[in-house]
């Protein structure tokens, strides 16, 4: 019986946290978020080169081939640090499907880039449909839509879905930005005017709804964990400063209003914890359970994370509502997550659906 | 991560099936009250011979004797549960007066008062809160003076549970007026039926008298009867408290009391309904993460990591929860929501309305909230107590 992370998952975490800390502090955030693409490729190759795009790709591809619960120890170090990266499409929902995929020619393209961080493949859900070898159709809210070098597109739905590897520079493919309230991770508007597709580009997944399903329920666990850590990321900032800015002669910290206001964060916080770590164990392990803990999963650590975010951004008072204080990066980030892949209702109700 | 207890601690469970399989006919169900009728205490001499309740108490005290081990304990608790059978008796002299006990008290009083208490034979209740000192316990006025071989108790108590089935309290009271409000405090033990103290039960909302308020009008306690040392009692009764506070809010009965309450939204129609669904399903999450939460603080335990601050949060976050849980089930019954027991049409004769009221007073019991709150932010997130000016004034 141990329940929780091993030495090693503990290890890479303070790796991570230690790196993000030195090298992504928010500052160069600040930079790639205000630049035009929103993008930085050396900073995904530097995510690379610490193990964190190919933490889902298989070892014979060049990648960790680890668990997703070491993707999610991973993620909540992106969310806490506002990473400018959309680590759920490009390090796992691209490659889960692509690993799923016996279209060895499209594996052995782009697995070992994404492990390196030398390719951002951006994840389309929904939207586009195959008539006679092209794609026609759009679809929304598709991340790194303007810089990734490639997408993995989902045509079509249930059984007859078809998964096709479309590269960005392919003849009728145009891409349109569109402007979130977060810019740490960019979307956009992609559009297929008869894009040609074929057997080559077609991923000839098996099983294409259950291994769609459950590769989108590792997305939202990451993105979960994503939003966890930028709530507890949220309530130390928080913490710091009622522990410094000082009214009525004394440190803020120290009113019990705002003690309080932290606890219940903490409060919050903690036990989601617990929750993502078995709902990625269960998730590994194919329990049963596994879809209905991601659908819980999500929808708690959305609310909880844009409850905590709310909450620090006023132990900041008038500050916290400025461009200025950093606290904007997480309650942003949180607001994103929040939406992304399903909204905490949607998902209660497909945990509904999803119950024994 | 690792979810499977290992093959030494499955022979272990066949052995505590086995057990009950044996004790069928003889075993009470799930559900008892701490009187003690003469099945339970039947049943609880049972459990304590085969190891089954007070497994750790050293065997000349009358205990089992086994070394601590806690998956043996979720093993057992497991068990009796999927069995429907009782546990045996819960009550604070057993969970909270014997490991007091065995950590502070002398030979003589460990060898009279244990065997008894974990037996089922001796009842005992809590003295610790009075009418004027609740979150701040260390503020109680209770005294007690040494007068030749006795000390002399004058005071009141407050929310005494058992206090009338009682035969012995085990209580705070200060023996040292002047030191400073948290040395000045002993552990005593006395007799409820010595002269000059009086009880008087205390109706709680749910209209069951589960308190009792305490009087003590020059009551003699003999000497003997302190455990530790005069001035330790702050230390000697705060090793327990902390254990009746994990007790509150514990993660496993919050499950069962979920699972009922999905039965309950079903046969009343509504679980179907959007807006019910809704809250069941941010009921669930919460209910979930409590579970996983449990576990992973049982995990420090049995990596003997110290708890962490994540510990802190099981009373506040699981105390509230299952008055949650209780709510939306009365919810799902509309008007029938009301009933009492004893009512024509109640469902579970009125067991969801009680859990409703009682979960209320839980939030309340053993450190209110807000209080709960300020440990976890003092000590869980290291910001600063409430400056000192409150101290002349509460003591």
């Amino acid at each position: 019986m141990d329940f929780g992370l091993s030495d090693d998952q503990t290890l890479f975490q303070s790796s991570l946290r230690g790196f993000l800390g030195e090298k992504v502090p928010t500052g160069r955030v600040r930079t790639i978020m205000e630049s035009a693409s929103g993008h930085d490729a050396s900073l995904v190759q530097q995510l690379g080169e610490q193990g964190v795009t190919g933490i889902l790709v298989p070892a014979e591809y060049g990648g960790t081939g680890l668990s997703l619960l070491d993707a999610a120890v991973a993620a909540e170090e992106l969310g806490r640090a506002a990473v400018p990266y959309s680590f759920h499409a490009a390090a796992v929902l691209a490659p889960l499907l692509l690993a799923a995929s016996s279209n060895e020619a499209r594996k052995s393209e782009w697995l070992p880039r994404i492990a390196e961080g030398r390719a951002t493949l951006g994840a389309i859900v929904a939207g586009p449909e195959v008539r006679d070898g092209r794609l026609s159709g759009s679809a929304s809210f598709v991340p790194d839509a303007a810089v990734a070098s490639a997408f993995v597109v989902r045509c079509g739905s249930g059984p007859s879905a078809q998964f096709h590897v479309v590269p960005r520079t392919a003849s009728g493919l145009r891409v349109e930005a569109l402007s979130t309230i977060d810019d740490t991770r960019r979307v956009g508007e992609v559009f297929f005017d008869g894009v040609a597709v074929d057997a080559g580009t077609n991923l000839e997944i098996a099983d294409a709804s259950a291994g769609f399903e459950r590769a989108l329920d590792a997305a939202r666990i990451v993105l979960a964990a994503d939003s966890l850590g930028a709530a507890e990321r949220s309530l130390d900032e928080a913490v710091k400063y009622a522990l410094t800015r000082e009214q009525f002669g004394r440190v803020i910290g120290s009113f019990q209003a705002v003690k309080h206001m932290c606890a219940e964060v903490f409060a919050e916080i903690e036990p989601l914890r617990s929750l993502l770590w078995y709902a990625a164990f269960a998730w590994d392990e194919r329990r049963d359970d596994a879809p209905m803990m991601a659908a819980l999963l999500k929808s708690h650590a959305c609310e909880a994370a844009t409850e905590a975010t709310t909450t620090c951004v006023q132990v900041y008072g008038g500050m916290g509502f400025t461009y200025e204080c950093d606290m904007q990066l997480w309650f942003k980030r949180a607001g994103y997550n929040r939406q992304m892949l399903g909204s905490p209702a949607a998902l209660r109700e497909l945990a509904a659906a999803r119950m024994s | 991560m690792d979810l499977s207890y290992g093959p030494e601690y499955e022979e272990f469970r066949r052995e505590v099936r086995a057990f009950l399989d044996a004790h069928k006919s003889v075993a009470p169900p799930a559900a008892i009250g701490l009187e003690g009728s003469p099945q339970v205490r039947d049943w609880q001499k049972r459990l304590v011979d085969g190891g089954y309740a007070s497994r750790t108490v050293p065997r000349q005290y009358g205990g089992f004797g086994a070394k601590p081990d806690l998956l043996q304990n979720i093993i057992i608790d497991e068990e009796f549960r999927r069995a429907g059978v009782s546990r045996g008796m819960a009550n604070q002299g057993i969970s909270m007066f014997v490991p007091t006990l065995l950590q502070y008290g002398n030979e003589d009083q460990k060898l009279r008062y244990i065997g008894p208490t974990i037996r089922g034979e001796m009842i005992w209740c809590q003295g610790y809160s009075e009418p004027g000192s609740g979150s701040d316990l260390a503020s109680l006025k209770t005294s007690a003076v040494l007068d030749g071989d006795e000390f002399v108790i004058n005071g009141q108590k407050i929310w005494t549970s058992t206090a009338r089935e009682a035969q012995m309290m085990f209580a705070l009271v200060r023996t040292e007026p002047d030191a400073p409000k948290h040395e000045g405090i002993s552990y005593l033990l006395v007799d409820m039926k010595a002269p000059g103290l009086t009880i008087r039960p205390l109706v709680m909302m749910t209209g069951h008298a589960g308190f009792n308020e305490v009087f003590f009008d020059n009551v003699r306690v003999p000497r003997e009867n302190l455990i530790g040392r005069r001035g330790q009692g702050w230390e000697v009764g705060k090793a327990t408290l902390i254990h009746e506070r994990n007790m509150l809010g514990a993660a496993d009965q919050t499950e069962n009391s979920y699972i009922r309450c999905v039965d309950v939204l079903r046969d009343f129609g509504v679980l179907d309904n959007a807006v019910y669904r809704d809250r069941l399903m941010k009921i669930a999450a919460r209910t979930y993460a409590m579970k996983f939460h449990s576990m992973r603080m049982l995990t420090d335990r049995l990596k003997k990591r110290p708890p962490d601050a994540a510990a802190l949060i099981m009373k506040l976050n699981g105390c509230q929860l299952n008055h949650d849980i209780a709510k939306l089930a009365i919810d799902a019954m509309a008007e029938t929501g009301t009933l009492k027991r004893g009512s024509r049409h109640v469902r579970a004769d009125g067991a969801w309305q009680n859990e409703y009221m009682f979960q209320l007073g839980l939030i309340i019991g053993g450190g209110t909230a807000q209080i709960q709150k300020n440990i976890i932010s003092e000590i869980g997130l290291g910001m600063p107590r409430e400056p000192k000016a409150a101290r002349g004034a509460s003591r």
